[in-house]
């Protein structure tokens, strides 16, 4: 499986680390709301279709994206930083498909 | 002044090895450059900080992901976004950047001594790579001054092309030995000369 | 020279003769042979026994679907098992053996199996694992009883026990257009992608370029199809955008158009040049991929066709036009369609007689008609063949009158003498790749065979591998396929003519002739037609089960030869149209693969290994060493006639008397830099930092999300948005990436740079008594006494005219200091830091004083943080604040995690003096017969030498109210059972007293 890095250009998988559910919403710091935060820490979306995940190029450029990844293709639909304002450093548009 | 001591002292042998009677194909060598420091600027700050970097080393960086120059002896290439390692042959340029990189620009990290660098020259230079890395060496995806982050296994590695069959490899130090033990092994095929 | 060779013809050098050996017999070929065409040359025909019944098998084909004639091959101690002849190109020193077999090949004792075919039948591993129903010997104890002899009689080569002294090498590879096969049709496409500037790949598993054009003995323009493929061949060298790689598989096509490819090196040479590595293993990321693969000769399923000297047809033919051999004097051939006529007429020129040409179709061309005529054969239309003759070799066969509707056969059989029999049942495209890449196959009634399914990936089919089998459509298909993978639309182009052979390319719908005896379908695991019925009838329905109940195409060729006919004999029991039953789905690889070409480099001394600055120090200083991670540590500095326990007592109680010094520089180490580093910290620590004053450290603890215990580690306050943070070195990676994320994807908005620096410094953990008066013997520039360095302060100074960083805190309990310096300085600090220790009595020691020291002073390390426990469980409550948020603070309060018999730290002293366990059990009531009732377990232990007995960390059910009480060690694996007493954690100097000075 290939992951097109915003900043890298398409690489290996090997090369990145899954680092979770793309869904998921961290509650405020503050937040009691105990639901909401077990929702955030365990609740996960299993979708056999185009999935929202979070990854990091961590054998590279070391930022976090957000990728589509379909779980029954592994087609990547598209990805990029996990950070908006990262925008500038892009280098490669994702591909829906190479 | 006490003299740093490198990591590959017990394994490095100057001299031709491997298959070389049909020919040396690389040269490898230890640059051991004085100054290694990475460069991060906050977001849009980024042209501050290669202004920065102009200023105090001479080196203008061209724009884009992994976009970088070298003049022998300093060379800069980007490595991440908004993150660039910046080297030095001379020992302290981390205070000629004391003043110039303000706390609204970005941080300056000292690796003088966290980071390897090892060269590896001549016209086998891209094969032997290939080896390791699954990027794609061949110039027009790789140009000359380019920098690129990349893995061995579980060896990080920053990459830079410092000339048309040149690229300058930097790893944590604490690898850097058994790399270049696996980078002597993989050239050994090639024929190769440790400077 | 020998009894098979022609006199002329073949692409071998008839100048080199080669030496090798077989089952210990020499035997010379020409360079250029494969094993399998030297050995026929020399009229060898038995080649080896087959995997269940033993029986005599020849070699049934000429390339890498071989099934029959596998060899073991030896070089020094090393034997490798399984491989094709026909894939081993021979060398001066060859040495290769039969398998299967005992004593030896001619004459062996297992083919009484032969006997006992019903017992060997489909599934009979299942019904054998099985067994009886009642009885001695039921169920699986049936299986183990049998399961020896199964094993010895029932198999391939052995497997040998020698290290492989090979070197396997990993490349990686970009391309635009990866070209797999080298045919016609591989070769023009090739030559097209090349033409538009395309960097180019070309991959062929034989030693030589061209496929079927090596044999085939067709023209393309007036000249040699051979000759044509050379000069094309020749032309690819000369583009710089082109790379050949010969003896090259392509066996796996996976996710974003990335194949994995085996090259074969060396094994076709005597020694390999230095460095040079045996096998590469090539990870090819191609923006697009031409299939131009080929496709597969079927055998006929008849009564006999296993024999030795029944072989394909085209085999034959490459044999004789490739190789100059001819595998039999007298030739018949049965066929299904018009390609064996080609191959009989090839056979004919090259000097055999071709005695029959048997076709179950009753109505042939004219064309096929003359062709026979040319090869001067007799024609049986309408005939099959329904037995074969003769031992380790053929000596005739029987044919009858065959209806091929019906599949009835009619009248009296007729013997034909004959010293080998060509079949041809159709021909299969090579759709292997295509497969994995993506979609099913599809059925194409007319040419009876599987087609390769509408692309998923981007890769575009040519030739034979997409049901064009002839010459003429493989130039323009791989021309084409060649330009659209190249993205280019190319001007229409006068194409090279091709001479060939005519021939309807749609065979007769016939796979099988049902007659009396052993028709096999696949060869090499012995599955007769019969036993794909037998599965129908004990309920078998699905192609996959039916593929592995009866292990049918699960063998080492993977039924490249065996599939559809299979399937065709299924559907038809069945009574269902192929396309209904379906095919398998092929997975990687497409043959075998070495497992040293998938391990690389990575084994032995070139797996990465991390060392510390002072690494080659405490090598020359007597250091045993111990792997920690990747990392290297010193485990003990023993002395002459030690061992580890007196080696390690010595240690920490010499740094309890006076002094000792570890190397510390494996701590992860991360810079935390920005105007934010310390919100940052606030967020991340259960503690507050921001409060923290430049020059001091403090004591952190981090929790998961989930609110258990994560890491913990001091974190140096060097500058007002400057922080040095220390992580536990098993952590240090996964500390960084949850910082990392955290400011990528949760909080953006901090300006905080995170940086590894744990390479960047060398740390010495000096501490002890006389710990401070060493450091102020060599320390300059700064002060080391109380007030300029208390308790987690830090100041820096010079040792050895090297600049050191140097901050006050304890792992041992001790007082204590850790020395920083620059890595490359790490050997200098602490040799001087040696020196000025020698009249102080300052020992070295290694991770097990380490670990006593830390053990004797209850401290936590990743033994206890096991991502089960609570900061409360370890008794760090204390650093819980409770004036803000910090990751796992809303969750750490959790009911379940606060449970007053949850799992506790406590220690626990040997009441009987002798040693504990890591991993014990702790119970209340000792039951050596019926071990139960555990409240915790053992996590680190050791002898103290400052209390003089054997202590132990643990994690005790509601442990801190169980302290001064008594229970038990129950160890059953290491028959370990005593008394304990459960105490506090911190066994010694609890109040702090030593560290704190």
């Amino acid at each position: 499986m290939l992951i097109t890095c915003p900043y890298c250009g398409p690489r290996d998988v090997i090369e990145f680390t899954y680092q979770g559910d793309g869904n998921r919403q961290r509650p405020q710091p503050s937040s009691q709301d105990l639901d909401a935060w077990n929702a955030y820490v365990y609740d996960r979306l299993n979708p056999a279709g185009d999935h929202n995940e979070i990854w990091q190029h961590s054998g590279g450029c070391r930022a976090h994206l957000r990728v589509v990844r379909n779980t029954l293709t592994h087609e990547i639909s598209s990805s990029g930083f996990a950070r908006g304002d990262h925008k500038a450093a892009a280098r490669h548009k994702s591909e829906a498909k190479s | 002044m006490v003299e740093r001591q490198s990591p590959l002292e017990p394994e490095y042998y100057p001299g031709s090895h491997g298959n070389f009677e049909h020919g040396v194909d690389v040269i490898l060598s230890e640059t051991r450059p004085g100054s290694i420091l990475q460069l991060a600027a906050w977001p849009g700050e980024e042209k501050r900080l290669m202004s920065a970097i102009y200023k105090a080393t001479g080196l203008a960086l061209p724009d884009g992901a992994g976009g970088g120059v070298t003049d022998g002896a300093r060379s800069a290439f980007g490595f991440a976004p908004g993150k660039f390692t910046v080297v030095d042959e001379a020992e302290g340029l981390a205070a000629a950047f004391s003043g110039v990189v303000t706390p609204a620009i970005g941080t300056v990290t000292d690796l003088s001594h966290g980071r390897t660098a090892m060269r590896i020259a001549g016209p086998k230079a891209e094969w032997v790579l290939a080896k390791f890395f699954a990027i794609d060496f061949a110039l027009p995806a790789f140009p000359i001054g380019a920098g690129r982050s990349t893995t061995h296994h579980d060896v990080f590695a920053q990459i830079q092309r410092t000339g048309a069959d040149q690229f300058d490899i930097y790893v944590f130090r604490s690898f850097a030995r058994s790399f270049w033990k696996a980078l002597c092994h993989a050239s050994e095929e090639v024929g190769y000369e440790v400077q | 020279m020998s009894p098979r060779r022609t006199e002329t013809g073949g692409r071998i050098d008839r100048l080199r003769t080669i030496r090798f050996t077989f089952d210990g017999t020499p035997y010379t070929g020409y360079a250029g042979d494969t094993l399998a065409s030297a050995l026929l040359a020399n009229g060898v025909t038995l080649f080896g026994r087959s995997f269940k019944y033993h029986r005599p098998r020849g070699v049934l084909t000429a390339g890498v679907e071989e099934p029959n004639a596998l060899v073991t091959v030896l070089r020094g101690e090393v034997r490798e098992p399984n491989i094709a002849a026909t894939m081993v190109e021979i060398y001066d020193g060859l040495v290769a053996v039969s398998q299967n077999r005992f004593p030896s090949l001619a004459w062996d004792v297992n083919a009484i199996n032969q006997l006992g075919g019903k017992i060997l039948s489909a599934g009979f591993y299942y019904k054998t694992f099985m067994g009886p129903v009642i009885g001695p010997l039921k169920g699986t104890r049936f299986w183990m009883f049998c399961e020896h002899f199964i094993r010895r009689a029932a198999g391939l080569g052995r497997a040998g026990t020698a290290a492989d002294p090979e070197r396997y090498e990993r490349m990686n590879a970009f391309c635009d257009v990866l070209v797999v096969g080298s045919g016609p049709a591989g070769l023009m496409a090739a030559r097209a992608a090349a033409d538009q500037g395309q960097r180019v790949i070309l991959c062929e598993l034989e030693p030589h370029f061209g496929g079927s054009a090596n044999w085939s003995g067709e023209t393309i323009d007036g000249t040699p199809v051979a000759d044509w493929a050379a000069r094309a061949v020749g032309q690819l060298e000369g583009h710089d955008n082109v790379r050949l790689l010969p003896r090259t598989t392509v066996w796996g096509y996976y996710d974003g158009n990335t194949l994995a490819a085996l090259e074969r090196v060396t094994d076709h040479k005597e020694a390999p040049a230095k460095g040079e590595p045996r096998h590469r293993y090539w990870a090819i990321r191609a923006k697009s991929v031409v299939l131009a693969t080929g496709s597969f000769e079927r055998p006929l399923v008849f009564p006999g066709n296993d024999r030795p000297c029944v072989m394909l047809a085209h085999a034959a033919e490459r044999y004789a036009n490739e190789f100059g051999v001819l595998p039999g004097d007298r030739i018949a051939l049965f066929t299904n369609n018009d390609s064996a006529y080609r191959s009989a007429l090839a056979l004919k020129s090259a000097g055999a007689a071709i005695v029959a040409i048997i076709d179950v179709r009753q109505d042939l061309s004219s064309e096929m008609r003359k062709l026979a005529t040319d090869a001067e054969a007799e024609i049986l239309s309408g005939h099959a063949v329904v037995s074969t003759e003769g031992g380790k070799a053929l000596s005739g066969l029987k044919v009858q009158r065959f209806d091929m509707v019906s599949g009835a056969l009619t009248g009296d059989a007729r013997s034909i003498h004959a010293d080998c029999l060509l079949m041809s049942g159709g021909w299969s495209p090579t759709i292997h790749l295509a497969s994995q890449a993506g979609a099913r196959a599809e059925w194409d009634a007319a040419r009876q065979a599987f087609l390769p399914p509408k692309p998923t990936q981007k890769w575009v089919g040519a030739g034979a591998f997409i049901g064009s089998f002839s010459t003429a459509e493989a130039i323009a298909e791989g021309r084409a396929a060649g330009l659209s993978a190249a993205g280019a639309t190319g001007a229409p182009t006068a194409l090279p003519v091709v001479d060939a052979a005519p021939g309807d390319p749609d065979p007769a719908p016939v796979f099988e002739i049902k007659a009396k005896g052993k028709s096999f379908v696949d060869f090499q695991h012995d599955v007769t037609a019969e036993d794909v019925r037998l599965a129908h009838r004990e309920g078998f329905v699905s192609v996959e089960h039916l593929k592995r109940y009866t292990t049918l195409g699960m063998a080492t060729d993977q039924g490249k030869s065996s599939n559809v006919p299979g399937l065709a004999i299924m559907a038809e029991a069945l009574g269902k149209p192929i396309p209904e039953v379906g095919t398998t789905r092929f997975r990687p690889p497409y043959s075998a693969v070495s497992i040293g070409s998938l391990a690389a480099e990575r084994f032995g001394d070139l797996k990465p290994e991390r060392l510390t600055p002072m690494h080659d120090w405490h090598i020359a200083n007597g250091a045993t060493m111990y792997s920690a991670g990747l990392w290297y540590r010193p485990m003990i500095y023993g002395l002459a006639g030690e061992t580890i326990e007196q080696a390690y007592v010595r240690e920490a109680k010499a740094t309890r008397d006076s002094a000792g010094i570890v190397d510390v520089s494996t701590l992860g180490k991360i810079a935390v830099q920005g105007p934010d580093a310390a919100e940052l910290l606030d967020r991340v620590y259960t503690n507050m930092f921001s409060t923290l004053a430049v020059g001091k450290a403090r004591y952190g603890l981090m929790l998961r999300e989930d609110g258990l215990a994560f890491d913990d580690g001091t974190t140096w306050r060097l500058g007002e948005q400057n922080f040095l943070m220390t992580t536990t070195t098993a952590n240090a990676s996964k500390v960084m990436q949850h910082l990392e994320y955290f400011l990528d994807v949760i909080w953006p908005e901090l300006k905080v740079t995170v940086t590894s620096v744990t390479d960047e410094w060398a740390g010495a953990a000096i501490g002890g008594p006389k710990a401070r008066a060493i450091l102020a013997a060599c320390v300059k520039g700064t002060a080391v006494d109380n007030v300029t360095l208390p308790f987690m302060g830090i100041v820096h100074g010079k040792i050895a005219d090297v600049p050191v960083m140097i901050c006050r805190l304890s792992f041992s309990g001790e007082m204590a200091f850790e020395v920083y310096s620059g890595a490359g300085y790490g050997t200098h600090v602490w040799e001087a830091l040696i020196e000025a220790g020698k009249p102080f009595g300052l020992v070295t020691y290694g991770l097990e004083a380490l670990g006593t020291m830390r053990i004797e002073k209850g401290h936590v390390t990743g033994a206890e943080i096991d991502g089960r426990t609570t900061a409360r469980d370890l008794h760090l409550d204390w650093m819980l604040s409770k004036k803000k948020p910090f990751i796992g603070s809303a969750m750490m309060d959790r009911e379940g995690l606060i449970a007053p018999d949850r799992l506790q730290l406590v220690g626990l002293v040997s009441l009987d003096n002798r040693p504990l366990n890591g991993g014990a059990h702790i119970v209340e009531e000792l039951d050596e017969a019926n071990p139960h009732g555990s409240i915790g377990h053992i996590t680190a232990c050791c002898y103290s030498p400052a209390l003089g007995k054997h202590i132990a960390l643990a994690l005790v059910s509601g442990g801190k109210a169980r302290h001064g009480t008594r229970a038990f060690v129950s160890d059953p694996l290491r028959n370990r059972f005593g008394p304990i007493e459960i105490v506090s954690n911190h066994f010694y100097d609890p109040d702090g007293s030593r560290m704190h000075g």
